[in-house]
């Protein structure tokens, strides 16, 4: 807003003076005064004097009016040209469309100011002529605008069904294109004013715009540059009125295409304002034992992160989580979107990114916690000691590097491999995930690949540093049914051959059946259960599990599951105190509003209904 | 590789033709007569008939494009109408001198303007951002020669450490060549740098959410080195397909620097040809500059080739 009202005041006062130049200027901005030449300014003269001794305020303001006529009369010539033959070869197409596009590319391909020195070398010199120059000039970007809007137009039903019940073309292009060029019209005007404003001073400048003695602000900074080194304060004012116009107008220019181009992204809703959060409840550090085991690879303890950002409450996402995996085991992290599961993933990782902050909590890795490494340190450990699958491949992989050169840079890098070795154990590695023609496919760029080979590929660079824990963020959802399986299978085989510990986070409680030893049910940023996937599946306890399990189509487990919960997760900020789940559970009761701890041993639950155990003995 | 460049060559040869015909129609359209031109009031009827004849002006205009385009073909753009020089000559003899002034003032645009636009993409919002946003928007407002006339009262002028006008040849001296062209340099590159920085902040900005950055990143690759070169590289796509046009943009901003820093160039020529109507150079020099915009187009497509794997024929 403030942008706005310094670009209207500055517009605003310019065209005051190019209107008001006869009665406000103080002096006549021809009269010469020889006996008064190049001052330095004074009370008498504002800003001085020129090489004629003529005041440079008033030139100043008649320069103005210059600016003014000028910018108008080459936009207004632009827009006159450009606007119907742009509109006249878009609807007729064919031929004349053909021609007038080449001839309008072999225009834009000669820089602009030696299009408008031929042009002037035609016409001559002088204000005018040297406007309809500029206005030739930049008529081929309004061209080129309109005949884009009248293709796209052109295709459009309303246009055809309009032509069905014999309205005229011209009604056709009238009625139904012309609201749809206004818009980008408005803000490519202002563009062109600005562009107009800079290119009318240059050819002032170089003496083939407006000439001697006529006051423009080129014309002015001509003068001055032949006496630079007597009175360089000669260039001042004609150069800041220059760039303040062309500021302002750009400026303009810049608000209007974003409103613009808000109107349009208008129809989507507007995001959420950050809802209150809901109060956290002191609890015990004791809150989620969880026993330790000798062959631990990765243990995170009652990790707390939330959404941190500056000037608002934090809102938490992530609460007391707390996970082991064992050498050679494959954990399932299991939930809705939204549940917290990929953000566990990336915290292990460390790359919360900036608005995201882990405030309790530890993770530990090989019994060395790395949650507070610095940020060498932490380099250091991903690839080699964590290493993570992300759910789309084909978006995983860097699409400017071949596949293999990915995988190779990670073997340079982090294993300090020469580029002959690693570029063999790339081709080792790509052969080891089931691609055939390794050699040749190491040469492949990414959009080259499937969606299943390419995933084979970010398994094979996740690899590829043998790293200890392996994280799978939703490694399947992304490709076709028929190769989910194969994917599955391979993640099977490699965690068999390379003994890594591995996290598979996925929505899809058929497919953890699939790969995994233990699963970890997450809802709303915490844990809700977790036991063997055989005692899962048996005997699911938490209603959330159970609504997941029995969303599972009977029979064939590969397909997706059935939204049988109704409702979704609820959004970080918005969680209820106590359960999490109650607004959608079936087996609410009144003490599911307190906060609910995660118990037992080997299996544990978080939910009033299994709570009695602990119950017991804190009342016994 | 091969076949990009001969494809792109190939879809050359049309533009080059139309700007040919283009050029040769607008400068038919000169309102003087070159013989009025030449030969002033003075000569009788028969010397206008002969020179008139010897300059082929009697013939068709088809005819005497074909000739002028069956001479440019084999380098010839004919004689200037004032100073009997070749055009040729008079133009490979400038082109050094902006082509020099042209590239060096890119190279401060793409450095300056690549720079600026990462530091503000990397962290959006932040005060880096804002004075390189500021900056940007400044920099398209202001008139290079401007900036010139200001650079030459500062660092020429005042302070003394470079020259305020002329060109030195690389050949001659290659410090004083480096001397005589950084001010001007600066002044063209300006605008354009600001124009960079914009589209490389904003490809920068939507580069580094992308997947494949956090995937390096989740591989253990240093900061430095993902930005520098994974998600630089990704960044460029957009900006390289622009550039050629920047380029353009700062060999017609050349033609007005130049004039700054009264160096001798392609647009003192060009001046001095439009005021005296000299056709023949006015061709010539169009023609040129087009070939050379043509040639930085195609560079700039094969960049664009190497950075973008999916641009390439397969
Ligand atoms: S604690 Fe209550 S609301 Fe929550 S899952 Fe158990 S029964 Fe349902």
């Amino acid at each position: 807003m403030l942008i706005v009202a310094f670009a209207a005041t500055v517009l605003g006062v310019l065209f005051l003076l190019a209107v008001l130049a006869d009665w406000v200027s103080p002096y006549d901005p021809l009269q010469q005064d020889l006996m008064s030449a190049l001052q330095w300014p004074s009370s008498a003269h504002w800003l001085g004097t020129d090489d004629l001794g003529r005041d440079v305020l008033s030139r100043l303001i008649y320069g103005c009016r210059i600016a003014v006529i000028a910018t108008a009369e080459a936009t207004a010539i632009a827009l006159v040209i450009g606007v119907p033959i742009g509109l006249f070869i878009g609807y007729r197409g064919g031929w004349w469309d053909w021609i007038v596009m080449r001839v309008v590319e072999a225009l834009v391909s000669i820089p602009g100011i030696m299009v408008a020195i031929v042009i002037i070398a035609i016409l001559g010199p002088g204000l005018h002529r040297a406007m309809i120059a500029l206005g030739i000039l930049f008529s081929t970007s309004f061209l080129r605008l309109t005949r884009g809007v009248v293709l796209a137009e052109r295709e459009e039903v309303y246009v055809r069904s309009a032509r069905v019940v014999g309205a005229s073309e011209t009604r056709i292009l009238l009625r139904h294109i012309f609201p749809n060029i206004a818009p980008p019209l408005i803000v490519q005007t202002t563009l062109t004013v600005g562009a107009v404003l800079l290119a009318e001073a240059g050819l002032s400048f170089i003496g083939l715009g407006i000439q001697p003695p006529q006051a423009s602000w080129g014309t002015m900074l001509n003068t001055a540059a032949a006496f630079m080194d007597l009175n360089w304060f000669l260039a001042i004012p004609p150069g800041v009125a220059i760039i303040l116009t062309v500021l302002s107008v750009n400026l303009l220019g810049d608000v209007l295409r974003d409103s613009i181009g808000r109107g349009i992204a208008a129809a989507a809703p507007p995001p959420a304002s950050a809802p209150r959060v809901a109060p956290l409840l002191a609890r015990a550090p004791s809150d989620s034992p969880q026993s330790s085991r000798s062959d631990e690879m990765l243990r995170i303890e009652a990790l707390d992160i939330v959404i941190a950002m500056p000037g608002a409450t934090e809102i938490p996402v992530i609460t007391d989580v707390s996970l082991a995996i064992a050498k050679g085991e494959t954990l399932g992290l299991v939930g809705e979107s939204g549940s917290g599961k990929t953000l566990t993933g990336l915290a292990i990782l460390g790359l919360l990114g900036p608005v995201l902050r882990m405030t309790h909590g530890s993770i530990r890795l090989n019994g060395r916690a790395i949650h507070d490494l610095d940020q060498k340190a932490l380099e250091a450990v991903r690839g080699s000691e964590v290493a993570m699958v992300f759910q789309d491949p084909t978006t995983s992989l860097n699409p400017a590097f071949t596949v293999g050169s990915q995988i190779a840079e990670v073997l340079r890098i982090k294993n300090g491999l020469s580029a002959e070795d690693a570029r063999r154990r790339t081709v080792q590695l790509i052969d080891r995930v089931g691609i055939p023609r390794a050699a040749e496919r190491a040469q492949a760029y990414p959009h080259e690949l499937s969606g299943g080979m390419a995933q084979r590929i970010a398994i094979a660079r996740a690899l590829s540093c043998n790293p200890s824990l392996l994280i799978a963020d939703e490694p399947t959802t992304a490709l076709d049914v028929t190769v989910q399986q194969e994917i599955l299978d391979l993640f099977r085989d490699l965690q068999d051959e390379f003994g890594m510990a591995m996290m598979f986070v996925t929505h899809d409680l058929a497919v953890a059946a699939d790969v995994c030893n233990r699963i970890a049910v997450m809802y709303a940023g915490e844990v809700v259960e977790t036991a063997e996937v055989d005692a899962l599946f048996a005997d699911p306890r938490h209603p959330y599990t159970r609504g997941l399990l029995s969303a599972l189509p009977q029979g064939s487990s590969r397909n997706p599951p059935l939204p049988i919960i109704p409702g979704s997760v609820p959004r970080p900020g918005t969680w209820p105190t106590g359960c999490r789940f109650q607004n959608r559970c079936d087996r609410r009761v009144e003490a599911c509003e307190a906060r609910i701890p995660l118990v037992g041993a080997e299996r544990m639950v978080r939910c009033v209904h299994y709570q009695n155990a602990r119950l017991k003995a804190v009342l016994s | 590789m091969l076949r990009l460049v001969a494809q792109r060559v190939l879809a050359l040869v049309p533009l080059l033709l139309i700007v040919s015909v283009l050029t040769f129609s607008f400068t038919s359209l000169l309102p003087s007569d070159p013989v009025d031109l030449i030969l002033g009031e003075s000569g009788t009827q028969e010397q206008h008939d002969m020179l008139r004849k010897r300059m082929g002006l009697d013939q068709p205009v088809q005819v005497r494009y074909a000739a002028w385009l069956g001479k440019a073909v084999r380098g010839d753009l004919g004689t200037s109408f004032f100073s009997s020089v070749s055009v040729t000559d008079a133009v490979l003899q400038r082109l050094p001198v902006t082509l020099s002034l042209t590239a060096f003032s890119a190279l401060i645009a793409i450095v300056v303007g690549v720079a600026a636009g990462v530091a503000a993409a990397l962290k959006p919002q932040s005060l880096a951002d804002r004075l390189a946003t500021l900056g940007a928007t400044f920099g398209q407002a202001v008139p290079n020669f401007w900036f010139g006339l200001i650079l030459v009262a500062i660092f020429a002028v005042g302070l003394r450490w470079f020259p305020a006008t002329g060109f030195v040849r690389f050949s001659e001296s290659p410090s004083d060549w480096l001397r005589s062209v950084t001010l001007p340099s600066i002044a063209l590159g300006l605008s354009a740098s600001a124009a960079i920085a914009r589209q490389v902040r904003s490809a920068m900005v939507g580069v580094l959410q992308q997947d494949y950055i956090r995937a390096a990143r989740a591989q253990g690759l240093s900061r430095s080195r993902v930005i520098l070169r994974h998600a630089l590289t990704n960044a460029m796509v957009p900006v390289v397909a622009v550039l050629s046009f920047q380029i353009t943009v700062l060999l017609g901003g050349a033609l007005v620097v130049e004039q700054v820093f009264s160096i001798n160039g392609l647009g003192t020529l060009a001046i001095g040809a439009v005021r005296q109507q000299d056709i023949p150079m006015l061709q010539g020099l169009v023609l040129v500059m087009v070939a050379l915009v043509v040639a930085v187009q195609l560079i700039t497509d094969i960049i664009y080739g190497l950075l973008n794997p999916k641009a390439r024929p397969s």
